[in-house]
């Protein structure tokens, strides 16, 4: 209950949504950026005196740039869910894991820059985007560009600090000469709707001969932020790509997670699920890129 | 805590609300009269609050009324004429859709949204539409029994263009008989 | 069943209209000059005394309108359960007390302007606590030296206040020492189930008011008008005659609402601050501050013969009944009286106790005692016949109930007193169990058919249950039916449609007596004022009870406007026929409803007006067989119900939709009870999973595939031939699916609800030591 906000602004450009937030912050007072509302009106928190309005802004698109994939901060996670370009790149894991987060009512509403920006560890945009290598660009004293896996700082910490995230750029990914890439995004929850007990992406690139050029793993829910399994990338860099390495990975990223226990799930269960998620992951890449799981 | 004014349209009527910054949307449209929309968690969970803003289903507890200004809402009260009921409100009735009725104006909502964008959807489409309003009473069968039943009459209404026939095969008529 | 014409129908409810429209029907749907905001002030300790309270701040903040403590309210011990005078509960519990018994029990309460204003009250009261240990372990709530919850000393109705025993069951028939000795297996095993909560849709919600005649008027979401009625009499000590409850709509209860929850302290707000007062919960409050289902530990031992005949069997509960004692020996009554004597064993044996803790209340809740007690029991015979090499279903027939058979357990177990015993009048339990087992495809599946699918295993469980058909000799219902000169009437009940469609269905009951079409009949229903008595709903009573009295007084009606109509007919009265809104004569001859009513009324100046009132020796139990098809995932520990079969004798069906739903509504209870609802505390006693983020109930998308089936029978006691449906299909669900998990994966799971980590412990332990 917000019943000590005394102003609510709706700017419609980022300048102005920049220069009233810094006025708000030197006149006193907590205040936050506001777009789906879905954390913040949750959260309650009834301190606010101020908000800033971010749905008028001209932030929701999704389109490429020289090559890249471009997606403004305000794209609602229905936006990413339903786009027919993104249901083709990289498997489609960035729509899959929108059309998983909350109720289709969530999705029309919750934004990509929300969920991000509240940094659950459990989000479920966040995997994919790390396994694609996403970019957070900041506006603030000019513009900034974040790799997505320094953007997190802990459970509901960012390094924004008071910028305003304005789109997510997920660079373009050559494959190796002659090879191909494949992607795959799993959640478990305890329900088909659920906030994830552990969800997990990955994306593995093979050459002409079956090796892997190049892995993504990344694990939601297991850590005070998503992380990507590094370890467990490394291990399969440089060798065939079959079923024996997923297993080995599946194995090294389940080490690699760092869960707690909570009402959704224990940690001794959210480690084995990691490794069950990654497995089931990796297999599928395996499957997408014609060889046998 | 000064007022806003906002512009609204609701059920296709102008309205012009006074709202304080922190007023939340579920909250001005009870206090406006709209008491089909309905409280039943206050955090997006439940989706008894569902309204559609510009034809989308939102949870209108966590909007805030300022958020709506510009927009176009619908509530269940929008959705047929005075003592009418649509064909989804019938099939909901007929097929026993509704028991206690607290999560039927946001069951109704959501399927009308639905079949405007999706006029033959399969039932998998439909459970997902649904799996955001939480009821206690139904099990979810007859009510999704209801929405495709809706389709079907919507279907049958709109002429074989609508009914699902498969794309690319429009049947053109010809005057005259065949 | 077709010789009726209504009875029968799958009629629209009657108030389906307002529901699909969204016009007013809830308590909130009222816009009332002057309103207030009430909030209550919760516990943040488990258990602690007030030492001193501090309102003054409070009651200065402009806005404020009204602030009750203990100090300001009379105290007068009471229960809230919903239940006929008197009361088998105990009277434990206070308006507002100088002690709190679990985190969120009343402190304090406001009435203020707005709710900013009544939440800035509450943070405004200050409160010197003597915090207390909490008791959160029912294993160990009787400890010597355990702290005493109840120490009161103006409590009644506690078995045992010093030792936090609330109250406690002991009978038998027979003699189960001797069954064991006489048995060729006897097997025992112990069951835990948890707190499950009712999560309707609509919290908990209440406008109090004092009309233009000074009448205090409760308007609220209750399963039991009269019973609040009574009980906000007795606790402000003002009298019955001065209150009117109103019940608008109700959006769910589930038994949650067979309890005055917050009229009490309403209306203790409304007359303090002499303006209207709405109290209600949020959804975060309605989760621990309301009730739950009681939480048990049932420990089972079983002999049988080796042709599988149950010679014995002792069912020893431990229930938890949380802060105060509503419903404690009642529920845990059903336990095992409902329970035990589905199977006819000579030698049947109930001990129970019940304790308190510093938790949330236990109450009333779909089922109340036999989901329980079901699951121990149909988890247990499943694993005898397994034993035994016996087909599951072949066990349970074997040993089943059957019509014509004395329940001489029902004469033992009453409502906290001696009962009475039961007859079974009408029994389809084995076309139940034929219907069911064809629809699962159970001989198929259960004799091989596709068991594996890459990591998932699929099975097949079984479970058979019955209920009760309102409470024997205890629960009565009141209708009044009244015509009108176009040949509608209006029919009064105090019958509680909660969603449970119970105005449709006693509607149809009286249109089928009356001969006339469903629309002719308008339904009030649960007005103190307006509406003849009736127990309200619970105990699968109101069909069977309230229609019983609505087909009385609709036959009274129909024999008086025979009279009329025989006039004008020039034949005998008891020779007409009313059908389709026309009263016919043996030679053909006939008038309408309307004429004959407008006769009545404008040439013989009488309104014709009938009431009856109706109540049963006996409660013709429902029976269930559910069915359900697993698919256990042995890499994630979940399971799956890809489908849920029911097939119910409910009696004859007034209205099968409804029914159907019903059933269907108690599937996805039953659901989650089996694998995903429980309301989790911490060590302090906090509820740490207070909404609906994580306190998971099943959506549209978790459904399995639903096979309903009604099997009809025709029960005597019944208006039509009706029993009830309302509860009897949740006890089936959890024992079914741990069945079919056994079925499956070969692993028995006996604590709900059933979690994945318990899967895989279960399945590694079955692997052996590596």
């Amino acid at each position: 209950m917000f019943d000590r906000l005394r102003a609510f602004h709706q700017p419609t450009t980022v300048q102005a949504a920049l220069r009233l937030t810094a006025a708000e912050r030197r006149a006193g007072g907590p205040g936050r950026f506001v777009a789906g509302g879905t954390d913040l009106v949750v959260q309650g928190d009834r301190s606010l005196r101020w908000l800033v309005d971010l749905s008028r802004l001209p932030l929701r698109y999704v389109k490429t740039r020289r090559g890249a994939w471009v997606i403004g901060a305000t794209s609602t996670m229905a936006d990413l869910e339903h786009h027919a370009g993104l249901r083709r790149f990289a498997d489609g894991i960035l729509p899959e894991a929108a059309g998983t987060a909350g109720s289709p009512q969530i999705r029309n509403m919750g934004t990509l820059g929300g969920s991000l920006a509240n940094a659950s560890p459990a989000g479920d945009l966040a995997p994919p985007l790390l396994a694609l290598d996403a970019r957070a660009v900041v506006a603030g004293r000019g513009r900034r560009t974040v790799p997505l896996e320094r953007f997190f700082r802990g459970p509901g910490r960012t390094v924004l600090n008071g910028g305003l995230l304005v789109e997510v750029v997920i660079p373009a990914r050559p494959a190796p000469p002659g090879g191909r890439a494949a992607w795959s995004f799993h959640k478990l929850g305890r329900l088909q709707s659920d906030i994830a007990v552990v969800n997990a992406a990955a994306g593995v690139a093979v050459d002409r001969g079956g090796r892997c050029t190049w892995a993504r793993i990344a694990l939601g829910a297991v850590a005070p932020t998503p992380l990507r399994a590094r370890q467990a990338e490394a291990g399969l860099v440089g060798r065939s790509f079959d079923a024996a390495a997923v297993a080995a990975a599946a194995d090294r990223a389940a080490r690699e997670a760092r869960p707690v226990s909570d009402v959704r799930g224990s940690a001794d269960y959210r480690r084995a699920m990691s490794r069950v998620l990654v497995a089931r992951a990796l297999g599928d890449c395996l499957e997408r890129l014609g060889r046998t799981r | 805590m000064s007022d806003l004014v906002i512009h609204v349209t609701v059920n296709g009527e102008a309205r012009r609300w006074s709202v304080a910054p922190g007023d939340l949307l579920l909250d001005v449209l009870r206090r406006e009269g709209y008491w089909g929309v309905k409280k039943g968690c206050e955090t997006g969970e439940c989706g008894a609050c569902t309204v559609l803003v510009d034809g989308r289903p939102v949870n209108s507890c966590l909007m805030f009324a300022a958020q709506a200004g510009g927009r176009s809402l619908t509530t269940v009260e929008g959705v047929s004429a005075r003592d009418q009921l649509d064909r989804v409100q019938a099939a909901f009735l007929d097929h026993g859709g509704v028991q206690c009725g607290y999560c039927t104006p946001a069951m109704v909502l959501c399927t009308e949204a639905l079949l405007a964008r999706t006029p033959d959807p399969t039932e998998a489409e439909v459970r997902e539409m649904l799996s955001g309003v939480l009821c206690r009473c139904t099990g979810y069968r007859k009510p999704v029994e209801a929405v495709l039943a809706a389709a079907g009459a919507r279907a049958r209404e709109a002429g074989p263009a609508a009914s699902g026939a498969p794309k690319g095969r429009r049947r053109r008529r010809t005057g005259g008989r065949r | 069943m077709s010789s009726h014409r209504i009875v029968g129908q799958r009629a629209r409810k009657v108030d389906g209209f307002k529901l699909v429209t969204g016009r007013t029907a809830f308590t909130d749907d009222i816009a009332l000059p002057g309103l207030l905001v009430g909030r209550i002030l919760g516990s943040p300790h488990a258990h602690a005394r007030i030492r001193g309270i501090d309102v003054s701040r409070a009651r200065a903040l402009p806005g404020v309108h009204a602030v009750l403590t203990y100090q300001d309210v009379p105290r007068v011990p009471h229960t809230t359960a919903g239940q006929a005078w008197p009361e088998p509960s105990p009277y434990d519990t206070y308006l507002l007390d100088a002690k709190v018994r679990f985190v969120g029990d009343r402190v304090a309460a406001v009435a203020a302007e707005s709710r900013a204003i009544a939440e800035e009250a509450l943070r405004r009261i200050e409160v010197d606590w003597e915090v207390l240990p909490p008791v959160l372990d029912m294993e160990h709530a009787m400890d010597p030296g355990a702290p005493v919850i109840h120490d009161e000393p103006d409590a009644t109705g506690i078995r045992d206040a010093a030792r936090n025993l609330a109250g406690d069951i002991h009978t038998h028939i027979g003699d189960v020492e001797a069954g064991f000795r006489a048995s060729d297996l006897v097997v025992e095993r112990e069951y835990r189930t948890q707190r499950q909560q009712h999560a309707m849709i609509e919290p908990h919600i209440v406008i109090c008011w004092l009309d233009a005649d000074n009448r205090l008027v409760i308007r609220t979401s209750t399963q039991i008008p009269f019973h609040v009625r009574r009980q906000v009499a007795m606790i402000l000590q003002i009298p019955v005659s001065r209150i009117r409850v109103i019940k608008p709509r109700i959006g769910g209860g589930f038994g949650g609402k067979q309890e005055m929850v917050l009229e009490d302290i309403c209306a203790a707000l409304a007359l303090a601050a002499h303006r209207p007062v709405k109290l209600e919960y949020s959804r975060h409050e309605e989760f621990f501050m309301a009730r739950t289902r009681h939480p048990q530990i049932l420990r089972l031992k079983m002999g049988v013969k080796r042709d599988g005949t149950i010679v014995a069997h002792h069912m020893k509960v431990l229930a938890a009944t949380g802060a105060y004692g509503s419903h404690c020996t009642t529920v845990q009554g059903n336990t095992g009286s409902k329970v035990l004597p589905l199977y006819r064993a000579p030698n049947l044996r109930f001990d129970c106790d019940v304790v308190y803790l510093t938790t949330p209340q236990a109450g009333a809740f779909r089922g109340y005692g036999c989901p329980q007690g079901y699951f121990a029991q149909e988890s247990l015979v499943d694993e005898i016949a397994h034993e035994l090499g016996m087909d599951p279903i072949a066990f349970r027939l074997k040993n089943a109930i059957r019509q014509g058979d004395v329940d001489e357990l029902s004469a033992q177990l009453g409502e906290g007193k001696k009962g009475l015993p039961r007859t079974i009048r009408s029994c389809g339990l084995p076309q139940c169990l034929e219907r069911g087992a064809l629809a699962i495809g159970w001989k198929d599946k259960r004799n091989g058919g596709v068991r594996r699918r890459g990591t998932l295993l699929r099975g097949v469980g079984v479970a058979t249950s019955m209920q009760g058909s309102g409470i024997a000799g205890v629960d009565f219902a009141g209708a009044f039916l009244k015509v009108n000169e176009d040949g509608s009437f209006n029919l009064q009940v105090g019958a509680t449609d909660l969603g449970t469609g119970s105005d449709t269905v006693l509607a149809q009951i009286a249109a089928e007596t009356l001969g006339v079409t469903l629309e002719k009949i308008l339904v009030y229903s649960s007005d103190t004022d307006m509406t003849p008595f009736d127990v309200g709903a619970y105990a699968s009573s109101t069909t069977i009870i309230s229609g019983g009295a609505v087909k009385k007084a609709a036959e009274k009606t129909r024999d008086a406007l025979c009279c009329f109509a025989a006039q004008l007919l020039g034949a005998a009265p008891e020779d007409l026929v009313c059908r389709d809104n026309r009263v016919v004569a043996p030679d053909g001859k006939s008038v309408t409803m309307a004429e004959t009513a407008t006769f009545a009324f404008y040439k013989e100046k009488t309104q014709v007006m009938e009431g009856a009132s109706h109540f049963n020796t006996d409660s013709p139990p429902p029976f269930c067989a559910t069915f359900a098809e697993v698919d256990v995932d042995t890499e994630t520990g979940q399971v799956r119900v890809p489908h849920l079969v029911t097939a119910v004798d409910l009696g004859v069906a007034i209205n099968p939709m409804q029914a159907e739903g019903q059933a269907e509504g108690a599937m996805a209870q039953g659901l989650g009870y089996a694998l995903s609802e429980e309301l989790v505390l911490d060590d302090a006693g906090r509820p740490l999973n207070a909404s609906f983020c994580d306190y998971k109930i099943f959506t549209a998308k978790d459904m399995p595939k639903l096979t309903t089936i009604l099997v009809e029978t025709e029960e005597p006691l019944g208006p039509y031939g009706a029993k009830s449906i309302a509860e009897v299909p949740i006890n089936g669900v959890a024992p079914a699916v741990a069945n079919a998990i056994f079925d499956a994966a070969g692993i028995r799971l006996r604590r709900l609800p059933i979690r994945p980590d318990a899967v895989l412990a279960a399945l590694a332990a079955q692997k052996g030591p590596a």
